[in-house]
C-alpha cells in the first residue's frame, strides 16, 4: 500500500514536470518566432500519423530502452556507466566489419557471431573502466567519458581507414553489409527491424533478474551499500564488474542492431550520443527497469517528432533535448521543491500562529 | 628521425600548449573551488559551451568582443545560481543536475545557434573577437619570446587568475570557509557560517570561471565563432585536471598544460599519422592521468602507514 502511494506521487509529479516541460518549451518557441501550438502538432505528426513514423519511434524507443537498461544495470550496482556511446559504437563497427569479412557465410550464422562480437567487445571496453573503479577506486564517469571520444576517434579511424568502404564517395563508412544479412523489417519504409524482438527478450531478462531474482538483490545491495553487502558475505568486486560488463554488452548490442537492422553500413549515423539519451531515461525514472520501458516510448516519440517538427514546421529539432533536461531538472528536484513548499507553508502557519498569539497576549495585558 | 623530433619540440608546439590548455585551466579554476566546497561537478562542459555560444552572441550583437566577455560573465552567474539551487537547495543528485546541464546546454545553443545564425552556424558572420597581445620586448629572447608573444589576452589572464585563486582558496577567510563547507560542513555552521551559502558561492564563481573559459574558446581561440559541441568534453577535462590537481590551483593549472602539451603534441603528429588517431592522446592521458593520482594517494598511504608502525617498533 505504501509503495503504490509512493508510486502515486511520484506519477503526479511526472505528469506534472513533463506538462511544465511543454510549457517552458512552448514560451523558448514563441520568444524565437515559432508558434507553439503549430510546433507541437507537428511534432506529434512526425512521430505517430502513420505507420512510418510509428516504425521509426519504436526503432529508437528500441535503443533508448536497451541502452537505459544498460544504463540502470550499472547503476543499481553502484557504478555509472557514462561510457555507452563508446561501447555501442565500437560494437557496431565490429559488428559491421564480421559482416563484411565474413560475406558468404550463411545469415544464421554471421548474424550469431556479429552479437557475439559486439556484445564482447562493448563488454570489453566497459570492464577496464569497471575494473579501474574497483581495484582502484577510479571515478569511472571520469574515464568512460575519456573513453567515449576514444572510441568516436577510433571508431573514425577504422572507417576511414583500414575498414573503409571502397565507394569513394563515402567518406567515413565500412563496407555495406550484403544484402542478405539484413534483419527483417516488418514495416516498409521504417527502419524498425525484428531486432526488436530480441531488445524485448533483453529487456524482459533485465527486468526479470533486477527485479525478480536473488542476482538483482544482490546487485541493489552492493549499489545501496556496498559495505553492508561485503560484510554479509557478497563478493562486491564481482558483481560491480560483471554489472559493467553486462551493460557493456548490452551497449555494444544495440551497435549490432543499429547496423543490421536500420544502417546496414557502420557511418558516424550509427549513434549519435544515443546512449546518453538511454541514460537520461534511466535517471528520470530512478533505474526502474519497468518504468524505463515506458519512458523510452516517451522520449522516442519527442526525438522522432522533432524531427518531423523540423521538416514541417522550421523548428530546429534540438528543442527535443531542451524538452528533455527541463523534464530532468524538475524530477531531480521533486522532493527537494516539495520540500522547500512544506517548509515555507510550514513558516507561515508558525508565523501565523505566532502573531495570533502575540494578539491574544496584547489583548489579555491590554 | 631527429628533424621529427625537432619539429615535435618546436616553439610552435609549446605555444600550441598554452593555447589549448586555458580554456581547461580556466574551467578548472572554477571546477576546484565547486569541489573544495564538497560538490561534485560534472556539469561543467555545459556551462563552458554555453559561456562560448554566450559570448559569440554578445559581440555578435553589441559588435565589441569586450562586450561577448561581459555576457559570458553575466551568463556564467545565471548558470552558477541554477545550478547551486538545483543542488544547494533542492538537495537534488549532483551527477543527474550535472549530466542534465550538459544536455541542456548541447539541446539549447544548437537550438539558438541555428535560430539565430541559421543552418550554417557563426561562419558566415563577422563577430569580432578577441586581439592577440604583442609585446615587443619578448622578441629579444629566442625560443621562450615566441611561445609567450602574440597570445590572446586570455593566457596572460589566466595565470594571473591561478594566482589569485591561490591566495583566495588558501589565504582568506572566505575560502578557508569553502574549504570547510565541503570538509567540515557541520563544524562550520557551529562556527556560524552557513556552509549552504559558502556551496553558492562556489557554484557561481565556478559559472563565471566557466563562462570565461567558454568566451576565450569561442572569441579567443577559434577567433569569433560557434561551433556545436565545441567544449568538447573540455569540461570533463577540466574536472580530471583539478582531481589531479587535488583541487590545488597551480597543480590544477600544470594538470591543464600538461592536457595542452599532449593536445599540441597531437597536432603536430598530424603530419606522421592520421589525425583520428592523434586526436585520442590527450584522452587517453587524462585517463591514465585519473589512474596516476590515485595510485599516488594509495602509495603515500601505505608508505605512512608503514612508516607509524615502523615507529612504534
Amino acid at each position: 500500500m505504501q509503495r503504490r502511494k509512493i508510486d502515486l506521487g511520484y506519477a503526479a509529479s511526472l505528469l506534472l514536470s513533463i506538462a511544465l516541460a511543454f510549457l517552458i518549451g512552448a514560451l523558448i518557441l514563441a520568444v524565437s518566432g515559432h508558434a507553439p501550438l503549430n510546433a507541437y502538432t507537428e511534432m506529434v505528426k512526425g512521430s505517430l500519423s502513420n505507420a512510418r513514423h510509428i516504425g521509426d519511434t519504436l526503432e529508437y524507443a528500441m535503443v533508448l530502452c536497451i541502452c537505459g537498461l544498460a544504463c540502470a544495470v550499472g547503476s543499481r550496482a553502484g557504478i555509472f556507466n557514462v561510457g555507452g556511446e563508446g561501447q555501442l559504437l565500437l560494437g557496431a563497427v565490429v559488428a559491421a566489419q564480421v559482416g563484411v569479412a565474413m560475406e558468404g557465410s550463411p545469415k544464421i550464422v554471421v548474424i550469431v557471431c556479429a552479437a557475439l562480437a559486439a556484445m564482447a567487445m562493448g563488454g570489453a571496453y566497459a570492464f577496464v573502466p569497471g575494473v579501474l573503479k574497483v581495484k582502484l577506486k577510479v571515478n569511472e564517469v571520469i574515464t568512460t567519458i575519456m573513453l567515449n571520444t576514444v572510441a568516436i576517434y577510433i571508431c573514425q579511424y577504422l572507417a576511414k581507414g583500414p575498414w573503409r568502404n571502397s565507394n569513394p564517395n563515402i567518406i567515413a563508412g565500412t563496407e555495406n553489409l550484403a544484402q542478405g544479412y539484413w534483419l527483417a523489417r516488418p514495416i516498409a519504409g521504417s527502419k524498425l527491424s525484428s531486432a526488436i524482438f530480441a531488445s524485448a527478450v533483453i529487456a524482459f531478462l533485465v527486468w526479470y533478474i533486477m527485479q525478480k531474482t536473488s542476482v538483482g538483490y544482490e546487485m541493489r545491495l552492493t549499489g545501496q551499500n556496498p559495505r553492508f553487502a561485503r560484510f554479509a558475505g557478497l563478493k562486491t568486486d564481482t558483481i560491480v564488474i560483471l554489472a559493467m560488463l553486462v551493460s557493456g554488452a548490452m551497449c555494444g548490442a544495440v551497435g549490432m542492431f543499429r547496423v543490421y537492422g536500420a544502417e546496414h553500413i557502420f557511418k558516424s549515423s550509427i549513434s549519435n550520443e544515443y546512449y546518453f539519451d538511454g541514460m537520461m531515461v534511466a535517471m528520470i525514472t530512478q533505474y526502474n527497469p519497468a518504468g524505463i520501458i515506458l519512458m523510452s516510448l516517451f522520449f522516442a516519440f519527442l526525438k522522432i517528432g522533432a524531427a518531423g517538427m523540423e521538416a514541417n514546421a522550421g523548428v530546429p529539432n534540438q528543442i527535443y533535448l531542451i524538452l528533455q533536461t527541463v523534464i530532468i531538472f524538475f524530477m531531480a528536484a521533486q522532493r527537494g521543491i516539495a520540500a522547500s513548499v512544506r517548509a515555507a507553508a510550514a513558516k507561515r502557519t508558525a508565523q501565523k500562529e505566532a502573531r495570533a498569539r502575540l494578539a491574544e497576549g496584547g489583548a489579555r495585558n491590554g | 628521425m631527429d628533424e621529427i623530433l625537432r619539429h615535435i619540440f618546436s616553439a610552435g608546439t609549446f605555444n600550441q600548449m598554452l593555447r589549448s590548455a586555458t580554456p581547461v585551466a580556466l574551467a578548472a579554476m572554477g571546477g576546484l573551488l565547486t569541489e573544495h566546497a564538497g560538490i561534485m561537478n560534472i556539469g561543467m562542459d555545459g556551462m563552458i559551451l554555453m559561456g562560448a555560444f554566450i559570448g559569440v552572441l554578445g559581440s555578435y550583437l553589441c559588435a565589441s568582443a569586450a562586450m561577448g566577455v561581459a555576457s559570458a560573465v553575466l551568463l556564467g552567474v545565471a548558470v552558477g545560481l541554477f545550478f547551486a539551487l538545483f543542488v544547494v537547495k533542492f538537495k537534488s543528485d549532483e551527477f543527474i543536475i550535472g549530466c542534465a546541464l550538459n544536455t541542456f546546454a548541447a539541446g539549447l545553443t544548437a537550438y539558438l545557434s541555428r535560430s539565430i545564425f541559421g543552418l550554417s552556424g557563426t561562419s558566415g558572420h563577422d563577430i569580432a573577437h578577441l586581439p592577440t597581445v604583442h609585446l615587443d620586448f619578448l622578441d629579444a629572447i629566442p625560443f621562450f619570446g615566441e611561445i609567450l608573444n602574440d597570445n590572446s589576452f586570455f593566457i596572460y589572464l589566466t595565470w594571473g587568475l591561478v594566482a589569485l585563486m591561490w591566495v583566495f582558496v588558501y589565504k582568506t577567510p572566505c575560502g578557508f570557509w569553502i574549504r570547510a563547507a565541503g570538509e567540515k560542513p557541520e563544524t562550520l555552521r557551529t562556527a556560524g557560517i552557513s556552509p549552504e551559502r559558502m556551496k553558492w558561492i562556489a557554484s557561481i564563481l565556478c559559472g563565471i570561471c566557466c563562462g570565461l573559459a567558454g568566451a576565450h574558446l569561442s572569441l579567443g581561440y577559434l577567433n569569433g565563432s560557434f561551433v556545436e559541441g565545441m567544449s568538447n568534453s573540455r569540461g570533463y577535462i577540466a574536472f580530471a585536471c583539478v582531481i589531479f590537481g587535488a583541487a590545488n590551483p597551480a597543480k590544477a593549472y600544470i594538470a591543464a598544460l600538461m592536457f595542452g602539451f599532449f593536445d599540441a603534441l597531437g597536432y603536430r603528429l598530424q603530419s606522421y599519422i592520421s589525425s583520428d588517431l592523434t586526436s585520442i592522446i590527450p584522452y587517453l592521458i587524462t585517463v591514465v592521468m585519473m589512474v596516476y593520482v590515485v595510485v599516488r594517494g594509495q602509495r603515500k598511504k601505505t608508505t605512512l602507514r608503514t612508516n607509524t608502525t615502523a615507529q612504534k617498533e
